[in-house]
């Protein structure tokens, strides 16, 4: 399993292509909405845009997860467990996203201002975010890899799906950015963290049906 | 499904409930309540479309997972036409709640929690019918298909039944708004709902048979030649 996380990062890394596009996406996006937002941005305009772009970030970056796999998927088929091959992709896009994430909150930092004042507390809400969401689309990935229009498919398919992740952790990056204390925001914490714990355990059961396929 | 394919006792039922819910819905007494006034007949018209809608869901998701165990091409299109059946409930249940918040609400739309949840479960089942148009190959198309569906419908339970409680919103049963649990709903009333929602309920499923029963000679006919 560790092999196959190590060869995802060998492989974006000696292509370098994909990367840096992705890099070029988010500081692009994150300076035209500067173009557009300047001169009257408040914290939950901040918020808002922070999250959305996230959310355009991952379903870029991680549509991927499964297209590279194309030409390899034989190999794969034949080696590894389809439940020890999810597990790899999923830690890997995981770490993917929150790489991204932390990244884009720099340049975000630096271009609009930074209103965060508990700096743990936002990253763990912000880690919890990340992963639903590169969970969610990765497994929407995998389902739309067959599909004949994948990047539309992608977006049609995984937007629906991801909303509970997006509305709690949106919410909650609010109510911290409010200076709130723990107790206020435990029962959607709670309710965020279930929800990852469900996205997981479902593409757990459902991946060997589309791998077999 | 099976079952309710081969006999009809169960169709004479839904005609009978559902006249008497037309007749009773819209003529027997209901209490006097401030705003809400006579609009509140509307209680067996909505309402019912969401649980009928849930209810034939939940049985696409049964046959769904039904089909992933054996790979029987019957299941799949039980799971499908169920599933077409529940848009064409959600639809009219979004349209009979948006006609009733222009009178009391004020205006169709409100950008409550509940609206845009219901508006969301619906885009879910519109994009499962996107995903099995877009896959070409029949086998693949009903695995991943059925893939889809139970991992959407798993995600739409905490959107319909959890999200919108924890905020607060207009609709009934929310932010101290009456609804219907066992207190909140009148005798009168309650008369009425209960055979509405059975009524309702098993009108789709008789919708979705025929569809399936559609269907299947379709495949028959089309393996024969």
């Amino acid at each position: 399993m560790i092999e196959l996380i190590k060869k995802d990062l060998i492989v974006d890394w000696r292509q370098q292509n994909p990367i840096s596009g992705i890099l070029l996406y988010l500081a692009s996006t994150i300076f035209t909405s500067y173009m557009a937002f300047r001169g009257f941005i408040s914290i939950e305009v901040w918020n808002a845009l922070f999250w959305i772009i996230i959310l355009f970030t991952a379903i870029t970056a991680i549509s991927k997860s499964f297209m590279q796999e194309e030409r390899r998927s034989l190999y794969y088929f034949f080696l590894v467990k389809p439940q020890l091959l999810i597990t790899a992709k999923l830690i890997y896009s995981f770490i993917y996203l929150l790489a991204l994430a932390i990244l884009s909150l720099l340049i975000f930092s630096i271009l609009f201002g930074n209103p965060i004042s508990d700096y743990l507390f936002f990253v763990f809400n912000l880690g919890l975010g990340c992963l639903g969401l590169s969970s969610a689309f990765t497994m929407i990935s995998a389902i739309s890899f067959k599909a004949s229009n994948r990047s539309i498919i992608m977006a049609v398919l995984g937007f629906p799906v991801i909303i509970p992740v997006l509305i709690l952790s949106i919410s909650n990056s609010a109510k911290i950015l409010d200076q709130t204390i723990w107790a206020q925001v435990q029962g959607n914490m709670l309710t965020l963290v279930s929800i990852d714990v469900i996205i997981i355990a479902l593409a757990f059961i459902l991946f060997p049906f589309i791998w077999k396929s | 499904m099976g079952y309710l394919l081969k006999t009809n006792w169960w169709k004479w039922l839904c005609i009978i409930l559902l006249t008497y819910t037309i007749i009773g819905g819209l003529l027997l007494p209901v209490p006097k309540l401030p705003i809400l006034n006579e609009t509140i007949r509307v209680l067996h018209f909505h309402v019912p479309m969401w649980f009928g809608m849930i209810l034939v869901f939940t049985g696409s998701v049964i046959y769904a997972i039904k089909y992933l165990k054996t790979n029987n091409s019957k299941f799949d299109i039980y799971s499908s036409q169920l599933a077409s059946t529940g848009i064409a409930f959600g639809v009219l249940g979004i349209v009979t709640g948006m006609a009733w918040a222009a009178y009391t609400w004020g205006e169709p739309w409100s950008n409550d929690p509940k609206q845009n949840a219901s508006a969301v479960s619906l885009l879910i089942y519109l994009a499962y019918f996107v995903l099995r148009n877009s896959l070409n190959d029949e086998q693949q198309r009903s695995r991943i298909s059925a893939v889809y569906n139970i991992f959407a419908f798993t995600l739409m339970i905490p959107l319909l039944f959890i999200l919108p409680r924890m905020t607060d919103s207009l609709h009934p049963g929310n932010g101290g708004n009456p609804a219907l649990s066992a207190v909140d709903l009148d005798n009168d009333l309650r008369k009425v709902f209960y055979t509405a929602v059975i009524g309702w309920t098993l009108l789709g499923y008789w919708i979705a048979s025929i569809n399936i029963r559609l269907s299947l000679a379709h495949q028959k006919i089309e393996n024969a030649s």
